[in-house]
Parts: structure tokens; C-alpha cells; sequence
């Protein structure tokens, strides 16, 4: 096995950034990304026509890569890390069909970031209705427009330059329903609060919405969608009253979420400590103020230590990188400076994003607002196509017990593995029994092993991290298995 | 440069290294494959890798995720409808 300083998992702003500090220090990185090129979501790259025609949207992005590459660092595009061998460390990893890969290093860095948090509703799973994330990618990266009236839902800043992408692209943006009352009638009472660079970008977007005339409904919630064979009309009503219809649309796309899920599973798989954020109800790593996780040798950075925006995420991904210069390096000064110049800059950004998530409603009071409601014959597993009155009917039989009904419903084991339902199935587990008023579904999962299979205790929020993270074809399975030692790259 | 794939035996055109869902949405083919439970049409819905909706196979590999994969001349696309 080579000599391998630092693994890191994720190529979006915080694995990058981290892989330019560690490897402009001379060390040895090998930087490790399922999709087909560097970037994550946020720097994903333009189509070479779209960059032809309109350049590149995330120049800042376009050249973190060309330093990253220049740097010598090892990346692995296309490479899927699935699991954690037996002894703990070593990281398995998927790359062209019938490749087995194995990973060690010295240090892992974990720079999954996130996806896009749903909430189911009838007809969700039609097609044409999608993430306001492949909406926007579609715009950015191919210049391809979802559709061509569009109506954008759900919850958080997002929505808004996911509705901005779609007017400069010519669509017919039908509205952009919010669940909560973040946004005050005058885009100027944003400015008033405190970072008002990132409001004003935040007030400019609206100030975009409304020069187009695109209508922004606040408390308004997506609670169903019908079309025969793709979306036609979409309906809404008041979030707190789901039950009750206010108004139908006709669109041929509806793009809808609510905000972002920390990707933590590979922390998990490798035994770190997670805690159940209160106000998301999602499995998020405990990190130090470096990032350092429970373990001395595995960090978390980015989205996939809690969603904080591209900022923090790349603050995270250079303080983790320079707190282990400094502990290669211990009589170093500049070294320490530097580490604790980062994490008061990652502090205040944090701080940051405390106060932007605080304009819009908490998820886990929006999933317990939204499940109860929920008709019995909505698709709730996408995958597995389980019904929230399946869910129900389990989960009154064991008592809220969320594994239970998941192993009885299959509701989260298909091959999203509950990454878009778990979230409401746990919802609706909570509420079936009526035994567990909302917020106090409790139970963190941090004493969770690595063992796939782990449980967390029972009545916990989340589903378990299992191995495989992801489907692996049976090829690169058998040919782990083939070559005992796999293929040390 | 728009190149040309074949999907379900007819002639696409969609520019070469775009994502192969973006070839699908613009060109309308929004219905990738039947639920094998329910039997409902479904399509993209991610677009990161993450729902496995949009999963076709690709010049005889089963199971692509076709916004993991860039569209290049000749492909040859099946989808599961």
C-alpha cells in the first residue's frame, strides 16, 4: 500500500479546499468523488457548450479544480466509496465496472456534503416534479430549462436562485410558495439585519422575482400533484392547515424542497459519534471546532458536518486541512495561527447561518406538521412504492419503533435507502402511536457501532447507516473478493 | 456540438458532455421506466446521483444513473418504459 497521507471523500468546496492546502504542503492526497468530475454540487461544471455560450458560472470553482490538479493531488472521479473494511480504516471504494478499490491513509477527510431534504404529497412521484437542486443544475451546468411553467415549493433560501435560474432561461415561472414567513413585503427589511451581504443577496433575488412579476407566497405548502404520466396542475394550501386546498396550477415541472440533509453515512459506517440536530431531527458528526470528529483520524467538513452554504463549507474543508499540518507539525507557530485564525472565521459563519436558518420554519416542526396530514394512499418510499397508510398501520404495531417498520413495510430500502423518505417516515412512525409529542422523538444515535446493522435506540429519528452507502454492481463485490488485498491504488 | 445517441432505437440529438438527463429533458422524454411495484411511469428527480429514478442502461450497462453519465456520440440509450 502506498504512502498515503490524507484521504479525502468529496470533491465539492470543502474537499477541495482541503485538498489544495494539504497538497501545496507537500503531503501525499488522494481526493475521491462518485460523480464524473470535481466540483460537488455548488462547482459543478458547465457542459462545454454551456461554456462556450455563457462561460463558466463558478469561475471560483473552475479554478480550485486547475490548482487542485496542478498540485499532484491523486483525484479519483467516478470512484464510489461504499463501505469500511473490518479493520475500520480502510475505505472501499467502487470505481469502473468491476473495479475494487481499496483506501488507507493516515487521515480521512469527509466532505460528503448534502442533499436535497423532501417531503412527500400525492403525485410526488410523477414525473417532471424534481428537486429545485436538478432544476438548477439543469440551468447552470446544461442549459436546459425543467420545463416551461414552473412552479417552485418548499422551504429556504434556495428556492429563490432556483426561480432566478429558470427566469433567465425564458420559463414562465407560475410562483415560488414558501412554507414559512421568512421574507418581510419590502425586500429592504432583510438589509436591516446583521451580514447584510449575504441578505442583499438574498433581497436581490426577490427584487428579480418581482420586477418579473412572479408571485411569492409565504405559509404556502405543496399538498399534492396530479398529471397523467408527468405533472400537470399542482395544488397548495396554508401549512398549518394542509387539509384544506387554497389553490391549483397549471405547470408541466414543480420543483420542491426543503433545504438540505447533511450526507453523513460514510461518518457513521466508520463508527463517528453522531448527535440528532433539534432543529433539523437529522444524524449530524460531532466535530470539534477543527472538524475533528470522534476519532482522531477521520474529519468532517462541509455540508456533511451541518449545512452552512458554500462559505462555511470551504472554511470547514481549510481548517481541518491546516489542524493536521499543525499536529504534523507541532513546534510550528504560523502553523497554530493559522488553524485558529480558521476556526474563529468558521465560528462567525456559523453564527451566520444560525441566524438565516432561523427565518424559515424548522424541518422537524414542518414534518410534523405535514406527516400527520398526509392522505393513507400517498406513496411514501418512492422506491419501494409504501403507502403513509402502510407506515401507519406498521408503526401502531410496533409502538413508533422505526426500524421495525421499516423492515416490515421495506419503507427505506430501496435504493435511495430512505435518503428521500425517512425523514417523513420517521414523522409519521412518531405520530402513528400518538405516544411521542413532536421534538421529543429523542434518542441520539451516537453510540451507534460501525457494524452495518447497528441500531439506534429504538424510537430514534433516523434510519441506521448501512453498507453498501450506495447500490454497488455485484462485479466490484466479486472482485474485492477475487483479490484479497483488492487493488491498493 | 450536438452529437447524435440513439434512445429506445431513435435518433437523438443532444451537445456532446452534457448530462444525459439533460438530453432527456430537453428533448421531452420526461418517462424513463415503470415502477416494477406500482407500475407508475417515473423520471428524474434528484438529478445528483442520490434517487436512482433515472437509472437506464447505457450502451449495455444496466443500472447507469443518467445524470452521472455525459452524453458522447453513438451512445446508445435503453430506457425501462
Amino acid at each position: 500500500m502506498s504512502a498515503r497521507d490524507v484521504v479525502i471523500v468529496g470533491g465539492g468546496p470543502a474537499g477541495l479546499a482541503a485538498a489544495a492546502r494539504l497538497a501545496s504542503a507537500g503531503l501525499a492526497v488522494t481526493l475521491v468523488d462518485e460523480q464524473p468530475e470535481l466540483g460537488g454540487q455548488y462547482y459543478r461544471r458547465p457542459s462545454p457548450a454551456t461554456l462556450r455560450a455563457h462561460g463558466d458560472h463558478r469561475p471560483a470553482g473552475g479554478r480550485l479544480i486547475r490548482l487542485v490538479r496542478r498540485l499532484g493531488v491523486e483525484c479519483l472521479t467516478g470512484h464510489l466509496v461504499w463501505g469500511v473494511a473490518d479493520d475500520a480504516r480502510t475505505l472501499l471504494v467502487s470505481g469502473r465496472p468491476g473495479s475494487a478499490v481499496r483506501l488507507r491513509a493516515r487521515h480521512v477527510i469527509i466532505a460528503t456534503g448534502a442533499y436535497e431534504r423532501t417531503h412527500p404529497f400525492p403525485g410526488w412521484q410523477l414525473p417532471g416534479v424534481t428537486t429545485p437542486g436538478f432544476a438548477q443544475h439543469l440551468a447552470a451546468a446544461d442549459g436546459t430549462a425543467i420545463g416551461e411553467r414552473v412552479l417552485v415549493a418548499g422551504s429556504g433560501p434556495f428556492l429563490l436562485p432556483v426561480a432566478c435560474s429558470l427566469l433567465d432561461l425564458g420559463v414562465h415561472v407560475v410562483g415560488v410558495a414558501e412554507a414559512g414567513r421568512p421574507y418581510r413585503p419590502s425586500g429592504r427589511a432583510l438589509t436591516s439585519l446583521r451580514h447584510p451581504a449575504r441578505l442583499r443577496e438574498l433581497a436581490a433575488y426577490t427584487a428579480r422575482l418581482a420586477a418579473a412579476r412572479v408571485p411569492l407566497w409565504q405559509d404556502r405548502v405543496v399538498v399534492r400533484a396530479d398529471g397523467a404520466g408527468r405533472v400537470s396542475s399542482v395544488t397548495l394550501a396554508a401549512g398549518a392547515d394542509p387539509a384544506v386546498p387554497l389553490r391549483t396550477l397549471d405547470v408541466d415541472a414543480l420543483c420542491v424542497g426543503y433545504g438540505f440533509r447533511p450526507q453523513a453515512d460514510l461518518a457513521r459506517l466508520l463508527g463517528c459519534a453522531v448527535r440528532t440536530d433539534p432543529v433539523s431531527g437529522d444524524a449530524v458528526p460531532v466535530t470539534d471546532r477543527y472538524g475533528l470528529s470522534s476519532r482522531p483520524d477521520v474529519y468532517i467538513a462541509g455540508e456533511a458536518a451541518g449545512i452552512g452554504g458554500v462559505h462555511l463549507a470551504e472554511t470547514r474543508g481549510l481548517t481541518a486541512a491546516a489542524h493536521i499540518l499543525a499536529r504534523r507539525d507541532r513546534a510550528s507557530g504560523p502553523a497554530r495561527r493559522e488553524v485558529l485564525h480558521l476556526a474563529a472565521r468558521r465560528r462567525r459563519l456559523a453564527s451566520f447561518t444560525a441566524l438565516s436558518e432561523s427565518l424559515y420554519p424548522a424541518p422537524g416542526d414542518l414534518a410534523d406538521l405535514l406527516a400527520p396530514a398526509l392522505p393513507g394512499d400517498t406513496t411514501v418510499c418512492r422506491c419501494e412504492a409504501v403507502t403513509a397508510a402502510d407506515v401507519r398501520a406498521t408503526a401502531r404495531l410496533a409502538s413508533g419503533d422505526l426500524n421495525a417498520t421499516k423492515a416490515r413495510t421495506r419503507a427505506g430500502m430501496g435504493p435511495c435507502q430512505g435518503r428521500f423518505c425517512g425523514f417523513a417516515v420517521a414523522a409519521l412512525a412518531r405520530h402513528a402511536t400518538g405516544a411521542v409529542p413532536p421534538g421529543a422523538a429523542g434518542g441520539t444515535a451516537s453510540d451507534e457501532a460501525r457494524e452495518c446493522g447497528a441500531h439506534p435506540p429504538t424510537g430514534g429519528p433516523v434510519f441506521p447507516s448501512r453498507q453498501p452507502i450506495r447500490p454497488v454492481p455485484v462485479e466490484s463485490l466479486l472482485a474485492l473478493g477475487a483479490d484479497d488485498d483488492g487493488e491498493d491504488a | 456540438m450536438t452529437v447524435r445517441i440513439t434512445v429506445d432505437g431513435e435518433p437523438v440529438e443532444a451537445p456532446a458532455g452534457s448530462s444525459l438527463t439533460a438530453a432527456f429533458v430537453g428533448t421531452r422524454r420526461w418517462r424513463l421506466r415503470d415502477h416494477p411495484i406500482s407500475g407508475e411511469p417515473r423520471g428524474p428527480f434528484c438529478g445528483m446521483g442520490v434517487c436512482f429514478e433515472c437509472e437506464v442502461t447505457v450502451d449495455g450497462r444496466p443500472g447507469v444513473r443518467a445524470c452521472l453519465e455525459r452524453v458522447a456520440p453513438g451512445m446508445t440509450v435503453e430506457t425501462g418504459r
